[in-house]
């Protein structure tokens, strides 16, 4: 207790010195950090995916690279009759932006899509009614949640039955959503969507061409056939139309390429800046020993033993890693953050990597501040004191 | 019994090829309650003796004896605890640690018996407010003025009940009026508490405060002085 008292004001009173040692700790720390946190944030999205939507769904998308050959609703429809493993479709046409609810500007994604949207991404209702196939062509719409409590919060009470109007076009609110997480193979925030029927969409927006739609895959064959299946299929259907299928499983693999590419670089970094942090810390160590000298011989005198001595010295170390530790584990958590906000993830605090941020702290406290420590013990009490 | 017997004590130093003889053959004892003034010129040996004599120097021969203990030199662990209990230091330049308070300070020697926080702070407390200094308990050294910073050294010296105090040119950093208070203090404490007390001095003033006085020239004790105490 009085040791570690001791520590911090030895620490502060070499302000310098010590912000220097820090900064390689601090970096050291923070990269550990974020890499074990960013590993979590991956597992638990990875995991969601799973949970939440199943592994058996991909995304089919059209590639860029041919403008003329278009992906056409009918052919997308179509597609379960001719590719047996295909068991359900979902297109869907969306388009993001500023709009204006009842005097209100928000941001909102208008999306377009059929009744197997809503099963495919595990939808669920919270009032009011789903939007079916019946309803092509016709200006009904359900709200995701953050809508419906933007619309509540300027004092719209009774959303089923409501009317919105986008561009211009006025719908009616037919139904309400419960909260979907973002992510995994989910093409939008759904939760900020207005949902029309696709044909609906296709109707009144500017851009009708369809780039991509979910689907569910199932029965015997491998993705590897089922894909040659469909690309065959669309070849067919519109000359020169080649797609692009992504399964939740290369999704999966995917994010954790993205996530090793990054912890890779976070390790090094990280043990880069802990071996500099450590060897600042020692040096940092020695000087104050060196500075010291007196206090050791006359503590010494007064009776302290080697042990205590060294133990002394220790505590500074690890002290002075834990202080650079503590910086470090928000720096880290602030890394994972970014990384979850720039990959759309979500984020989440892992309270093993704060341990080890701490674990790792003391051990770089307790490896760098040895041999300092030892040299402090071992100085001839009377040299020591007389210097 | 005596507290401190010193039987023959040899310490030379290398330095280069050549051997530096520091003490050639000391043999001194110190009786329980006994005030000592060990006077000498400068670099006749003395803080070679009082080190030697506080166990932080190890004799190149002869036999030393603690409270009737022969010291064995290879234990470094119990000599650390014989200091801790037995010797108290006070040094030319006081060597308070500087972030420390004053009650801290006093409190060090106690530190290392494992007592607990509010034990040695109580102790110190008390110990300050026998040399005079509660009212700095809190102070830092820089703080205090020389004289006031040599009196919580010896309240450092004597807060862990040590049999013997040894102090080298206590006054030496002091003005004379300051230096003479200190001298009194430590009187006075070898009176009204019976410590005994070593005091290293080359000042005949200081001296003169000690019912015994011992000389030593060029590492020899070389004669006993047994006159009258001012
Ligand atoms: N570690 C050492 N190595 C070599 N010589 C030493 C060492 N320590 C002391 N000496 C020598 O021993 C002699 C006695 O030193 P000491 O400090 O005991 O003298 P002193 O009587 O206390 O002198 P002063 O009154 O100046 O303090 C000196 O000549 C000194 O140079
Ligand atoms: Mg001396």
């Amino acid at each position: 207790m009085a040791n570690i008292e001791e520590a911090l004001r030895s620490l502060t009173s070499a302000k310098q010195r010590t912000i220097l040692a820090l900064t390689g700790i601090i970096i050291g720390i923070g990269s550990v950090i974020g890499m074990v946190s960013i590993g979590a944030i991956v597992e638990n999205e990875a995991l969601k995916q799973f949970q939440d939507m199943g592994v058996d769904v991909a995304v089919v998308r059209r590639e860029f690279s041919d403008k003329t050959a278009e992906m056409k609703l009918q052919d997308i429809f179509e597609l379960k009759k001719h590719v047996r493993d295909i068991l359900e479709v979902a297109p869907f046409l969306g388009s993001g932006g500023e709009y204006t609810l009842h005097g209100k500007k928000t941001y909102l994604e208008q999306t377009g899509v059929t009744e197997s949207f809503f099963t495919l991404n595990m939808i669920r209702l919270r009032e009011g009614r789903l939007i079916t196939d019946l309803d092509a062509y016709r200006c009904f719409c359900v709200i995701g949640k953050a809508i419906g409590d933007f619309l509540r919060g300027i004092g719209i009470t009774n959303l089923v039955g409501n009317q919105i109007i986008l561009g211009d076009r006025i719908y009616t609110i037919v139904g309400v959503l419960d909260h979907v997480p973002q992510g995994g193979m989910r093409p939008c925030d759904i939760n900020n969507a207005v949902l029309t029927h696709i044909t609906t969409a296709g109707r009144f927006f500017q851009y009708r061409s369809i780039d991509s739609f979910m689907v569910r895959l199932g029965g015997q064959k491998t993705t590897t056939e089922i894909k040659t299946e469909v690309k065959d299929y669309f070849n067919k259907r519109s000359k020169g139309l080649s797609v692009t299928i992504l399964t939740a499983e290369e999704l999966i693999a995917n994010m954790k390429k993205q996530m090793r590419l990054f912890t890779l670089l976070l390790g090094a970094i990280g043990s880069i800046s802990l071996i500099v942090g450590g060897i600042g810390v020692m040096n940092m160590m020695l000087v104050s020993v060196a500075e010291r000298r007196m206090e050791i011989g006359l503590r010494r005198a007064l009776g302290a033993l080697q042990r205590d001595i060294q133990t002394q010295f220790i505590i500074e170390s690890v002290t002075l890693c834990l202080v650079g530790g503590v910086i470090g584990i928000l720096l880290g958590v602030l890394v994972s953050l970014v990384f979850a906000k720039l990959s759309q993830w979500e984020f989440l605090i892992s309270y093993g990597s704060i341990a080890l941020g701490f674990g790792v702290a003391t051990a770089v406290g307790i490896f760098f501040g040895y041999y300092p420590a030892r040299a402090a013990a071992k100085l001839d009490p009377i040299k020591a004191l007389r210097s | 019994m005596s507290m401190l017997k010193a039987v023959d004590i040899y310490k030379s130093y290398k330095v280069g090829p050549t051997e530096v003889n520091v003490l050639r053959g000391i043999s001194i004892e110190v009786e329980r309650g006994e005030l000592l003034a060990v006077v000498g010129a400068s670099g006749s040996g003395k803080s070679t003796l009082v080190h030697m004599l506080g166990l932080l120097e190890r004799p190149t021969s002869g036999d030393y004896y603690v409270e009737g203990e022969k010291i064995c030199y290879d234990d470094d662990r119990a000599l650390s605890t014989l200091r801790n209990q037995k010797i108290g230091f006070v040094f030319q330049q006081y060597y308070l640690l500087p972030r420390l308070t004053a009650l801290d300070n006093v409190g060090l020697p106690l530190v290392y018996r494992g007592l607990r926080i509010s034990e040695i702070k109580e102790q110190a407390m008390a110990f300050l407010r026998k040399v005079g200094m509660e009212d700095r308990a809190h102070h830092r050294p820089n703080e205090m003025s020389g004289g006031q910073q040599q009196r919580v050294a010896i309240a450092r010296a004597i807060v862990g009940k040590p049999s013997v105090i040894l102090a080298d040119e206590p006054t030496g950093a002091l003005d004379t009026q300051t230096g003479q208070e200190i001298m009194a203090l430590i009187r006075k404490l070898n009176e009204e508490e019976g410590i005994t007390a070593v005091v290293i001095t080359h000042d005949p003033k200081i001296a003169m405060h000690c019912q015994r006085r011992e000389e030593i020239v060029d590492g020899l004790i070389v004669h006993q002085d047994q006159r009258e105490v001012v």
